[in-house]
């Protein structure tokens, strides 16, 4: 049994986002002005077990890796 | 809470002592109320006020000279170079976030460094680093290393600016202390202004300028007590993030208002932020200022007065312009995409007044803050030298003498081509010599060459902290006299552990001394700096390790001596000064050194070199680390080895000796070379005649191309893991 | 006399170098600001120097692409005007589409700074019209200068004769070791080396000198 999730990482709120400021930067020069823009990671993982276990399997990997606890968030979803 | 369990846990938060309280007290005529503790925990800590090392730097004073434009008090210091050239450097610490979050801190740390720089109007032209890491195999130390040179390399090389040179230690005295230095070198050229940060003019407006103020560093102090793999998202440190790209817009607009004469006074948000660099402002111009922190643009806008002035949120400055002058300036900051707002104004008292959303929180004296500062004078005891022998043990020949290729393999000796080819070392097209060299050389519009260089061993730091201070300052300056560079002027970043140890306060005021007599010795004075106590981490303090950053000149580009053997049938002369004597492993050693004397024959070494052609000194290295034998396999490199004469000894190859260098000249130009340096004081003699593709001595025999493959593949092979 | 246009946008890092050049070669050489357009009558040649554009954030040259400074340099290079990319330029000129493949980061996943040894593969009719030697040295410095593109339009580049430069030996995983490319007019042209930090025996070379 496998199960699919995606990992979204975030910039941590109080943190800057340099990426997000360079785009909205762009956007605004473009006319394309957004009220704020963030940049973060998206990350598909395909996990084997029950969706409980994989479900834990994946918060551990991300933990692990995926995400610096210092300046990011992660969120996981079942895809 | 009791009113005293409220003011011991202010004591806790605003890192203030019960004597400092009284003192505060007593300046103010009353106690500290709200912002105030803020300000006083943030210009009277350490790392503001120096007030564990002021009594000390003060005989940095003595070495300033009359090409030193300005010097201690401003962001960085100035010396004049003739040619209407002016050079401006300074180098600074940023140890501990670096060991926190390794690719911010040392990214960071250079951001911070090239601020201090273009703050007076030089555009950086050179930046350095000088690194302590613990033992390869370490816990986190991979991923330290790595986040370190990718965090030097992600901001230097965006911004533009190239990293020429630096240097690498490992030591298990680092383990739970990394060290991170970096040093910015930045250029006044023909007609350009030099901007300082003395406020002046009453009804001139403070500007504001670059990025947005958020939480960055505010709960900075939780950071050094607290582990923060498990803590709740509320609790974790504010890690300050840097945007090399937003510092190049900063640094192009700051040049340019400060060029067009826009700007009276200008400095940058660095440790306390808002906080530091308004009272020092003030303080210098001896004036009022009204600050209304309601204006500060904010990246979030919960936050309050007193996190506004202690965030250290990154490529921020505060300028002082006058009124009529404001539109001009913002035009220039909008070119860039950058805001420039009115946060306050010059006032005619002597007070800074904070304001809050139409009430003024406190109004004080800027002197208190900064000029009142405490200054401890903290106990020490005179140097005495502990490891000194009258002689050092025989030794025997064990195989790891031989073995060059495993030991060049080493961390320790190892090739550190892994770091620097990640830094862009040919941005702004004046690179003459980079990373891949003992000195750097940038090219002058002037056609000179401007050398750089650092210095601090600490093996010999542990050995002996003065001769180890001496030779922070003397290995790096020899270094530039054997390419025909004189040094010019030198800036520190001390190192340390905790102050309040009086053995580490002796090592200090000796390191300090040391320093200070032989930039007088050389006519280069100390012109910038910064102190780094409390390097201790669970009762371990680092080695001292007082960082040196040399800067010289020399007259042209073109004859500057190699670093390795050039060409097969030259002569290899041993040049020496042999005063101090150990050997790879010992702590002990033999004879004493006489810093002043060796400084006073430097500017001499630099001429004569100078005054020969590429084709007669046709390479030139000092003798360091792994002793003799060692230095001629590193200078084997470029495929050109040596035949040593079979008179020298084990113990003359294998000693590393204060001081001994190694010159390659042509057979035509030999007795000249010899008779100069005799002339001037040095011992020469002959070490051997060049050959190709080996080293050779008695009946041993090395090759090159080996020793080159595990010089080469050593630093990989120290981070495991790491790709 | 029509000048050479530098193109300027926030975060390019090597525009005074690259005006220097210029200059150094007798031409006269003026900036172009990202934001603005300009008239392409007024310009003989145009260079996108090296940096990191809008911080080479999203994608290196992604943003830049899309100023407005790049709506004139389209339109110059429609009309047949010979326009340059050096590294974040090249970057930025494959991201707007007027060069074929994409600029993928190194295969060593780090920045490369190095000196490389370089074939070159056709002539550029402008870009190099005072002599480029067969067999060249140039400095490299960059993040994401891995030339990549489908093995059709791989063979396609290669059978037009749009590769222009070639490494002797790859050094950031560049497919089939392209290291500079032309569009198929050959007008317009890009490379990860930086000509203008070898120009004179001081900077470690001089290969750079016949580019302009």
């Amino acid at each position: 049994m496998k199960q699919k999730f995606g990992v979204k990482i975030m910039p941590r709120e109080v943190i800057l986002d340099t990426q997000g400021r360079a785009v909205e930067q762009t956007l605004r020069l473009n006319k394309l002005a957004a009220e704020s823009v963030r940049v973060g990671r998206f990350v598909e993982l395909e996990v084997a077990g029950t969706e409980a276990e994989a479900r834990k399997k994946a918060e551990e990997i991300a933990k692990f890796v995926l995400h610096n606890p210092l300046i990011e968030t992660f969120e996981i979803q079942k895809l | 809470m009791s009113q005293d369990a409220d003011l011991k846990a202010k004591f806790k938060t605003y890192r203030i002592n019960e004597s400092e309280y009284k003192h505060i007290t007593s300046l103010l005529g009353r106690p500290p109320q709200g912002v105030e503790w803020a300000l006083f925990s943030a210009l009277w800590s350490e790392h503001c006020s120096y007030k564990s090392s002021r009594v000390h730097l003060k005989k940095f004073g003595k070495t300033i000279t009359d090409k030193v434009v300005t010097a201690q008090g401003e962001n960085a210091g100035v010396l004049d170079l003739g040619f209407d050239e002016k050079v401006v450097f300074k180098m600074e610490s940023h140890n501990h976030p670096s060991f926190i979050e390794p690719y911010q801190g040392a990214a960071t740390g250079v951001g911070g460094i090239l601020r201090d720089i273009f703050t007076m109007g030089a555009r950086p032209v050179v930046l350095a680093d000088y690194l302590c890491f613990g033992e390869p195999t370490a816990k986190r130390m991979p991923t330290l290393i790595d986040g370190v040179v990718r965090g030097i390399s992600g901001y230097g090389n965006c911004v533009g600016v190239p990293t020429l040179t630096g240097q690498t230690n490992f030591d298990a005295a680092y383990n739970n202390n990394i060290l991170v230095n970096a040093m910015a070198v930045g250029l006044l050229l023909p007609g350009e202004e030099l901007a300082l940060s003395k406020a002046k003019g009453a009804g001139n407006l403070v500007v504001y300028v670059g990025a947005k103020t958020g939480r960055d560093g505010v709960h900075g102090a939780a950071m050094a007590s607290e582990s923060f793999d498990e803590n709740s998202d509320a609790k974790k440190p504010n890690v300050q993030i840097g945007d090399p790209y937003f510092e190049k817009l900063l640094i192009e607009s700051c040049l340019s208002v400060i060029q067009k004469k826009l700007v009276v006074a200008i400095q940058d948000m660095g440790a306390a932020g808002l906080t530091s660099s308004s009272f020092e402002m003030a303080s210098k111009g001896q004036v009022g200022m009204k600050l209304d922190l309601s204006k500060v643009p904010l990246r979030d806008a919960q936050m309050g007065p007193e996190e506004i002035l202690l965030s250290e949120s990154q490529e921020r400055m505060l300028l002082v312009c006058e009124p009529g002058k404001l539109a001009d300036i913002q035009k220039e900051f909008d070119i860039w995409g950058l805001d420039a707002s009115v946060v306050g104004e010059i006032t005619s008292g002597r007070k800074v007044s904070l304001w809050w959303r139409g009430e003024c929180l406190t109004e004080i004296d800027p002197d208190l803050l900064v000029e009142n500062a405490p200054m401890y004078e903290r106990p020490y005891s005179a140097w005495a030298p502990k490891h000194q022998k009258a002689s050092l043990p025989a030794m025997s020949t064990d195989a790891k003498t031989w073995d060059l290729k495993g030991q060049l393999g080493t961390s320790e000796h190892c090739d550190r081509t892994w770091i620097y080819r990640q830094y862009d070392q040919r941005v702004q097209a004046r690179t003459v010599r980079g990373a891949d060299h003992d000195v750097a050389f940038h090219r002058l519009p002037s056609g000179r060459g401007l050398a750089v260089t650092v210095g601090c061993r600490p093996a010999w730091m542990k050995r002996d902290a003065r001769i180890g201070a001496f030779d922070a300052v003397l290995y790096p300056s020899l270094q530039m006299a054997i390419k025909g560079a004189e040094v010019q002027g030198l800036t520190d970043c001390l190192n340390f552990g905790n102050p309040e140890r009086p053995e580490i306060m002796s090592e200090f005021v000796a390191s300090v001394e040391a320093i200070a007599d032989v930039s007088i010795a050389l006519g280069a004075p100390v012109i910038s700096g910064n102190v780094s106590f409390y390097n201790e981490t669970l009762g371990q303090n680092i080695i001292s390790t007082p960082a040196v950053g040399a800067v010289g000149l020399r007259g042209d580009v073109e004859d500057i001596p190699h670093d390795r053997f050039q060409e097969q049938g030259s002569t290899a002369l041993l040049v020496s000064l042999a005063q101090v004597r150990t050997r790879a492993g010992l702590t002990d050693f033999t004879g004493e050194l006489d810093g002043v004397g060796v400084a006073a024959k430097i500017k001499g070494l630099s001429e004569l070199v100078q005054s020969f052609k590429a084709s007669e000194i046709l390479s030139t290295q000092m003798s360091g680390r792994g002793g003799l034998l060692l230095s001629v396999a590193k200078m084997s490199m470029d495929g050109v080895g040596l035949a040593i004469e079979a008179g020298f000894t084990l113990e003359d190859l294998s000693d590393e000796v204060l001081y001994q260098m190694v010159f390659e000249v042509s057979p035509a130009a030999e007795a000249k070379v010899q008779a100069g340096l005799k002339k001037l004081g040095f011992d020469v003699q002959k070490l051997g005649v060049t050959q190709g593709q080996r080293i050779s001595w008695k009946n041993h025999g090395w090759s090159i191309d080996e020793m080159k493959t595990s010089a080469r593949e050593g630093f990989g092979g120290l981070l495991d893991g790491i790709s | 006399m029509k000048s050479i246009g530098v193109v300027r946008f926030p975060g390019t890092n090597c525009d005074r170098d690259v005006l220097e050049m210029a200059e150094a070669k007798g031409f006269r050489a003026q900036y172009l600001w990202h934001l603005d357009q300009f008239d392409t009558g007024a310009f003989e040649a145009l260079i996108l120097p090296g940096g990191f554009s809008y911080g080479d954030y999203l994608r290196a040259g992604a943003l830049s692409a899309k100023s407005p400074v790049m709506k004139s340099v389209r339109e110059f290079a429609e009309k047949g005007g010979p326009v340059l990319g050096i590294c974040n330029g090249f970057q930025v000129l494959v991201e707007s589409g007027l060069l074929p493949g994409a600029l993928v980061q190194n295969t060593s996943r780090r920045f490369i700074d190095d000196w490389a040894e370089l074939e070159l593969v056709n002539s550029h009719p402008y870009f190099g019209k005072s002599g480029v030697s067969k067999k060249i040295r140039l400095p490299i410095a960059h993040g994401e200068g891995r030339f990549y593109a489908s093995e059709r339009d791989l063979d396609a580049i290669e059978s037009n004769g749009q590769v222009w430069l070639r490494y002797q030996s790859t050094p950031n995983g560049s497919m089939r070791g392209i290291a500079g490319v032309m569009n198929q007019k050959k007008n317009v042209a890009g490379l990860m080396p930086h000509p203008e930090r070898a120009l004179y025996s001081w900077m470690g070379g001089t290969d750079g000198w016949g580019f302009l």
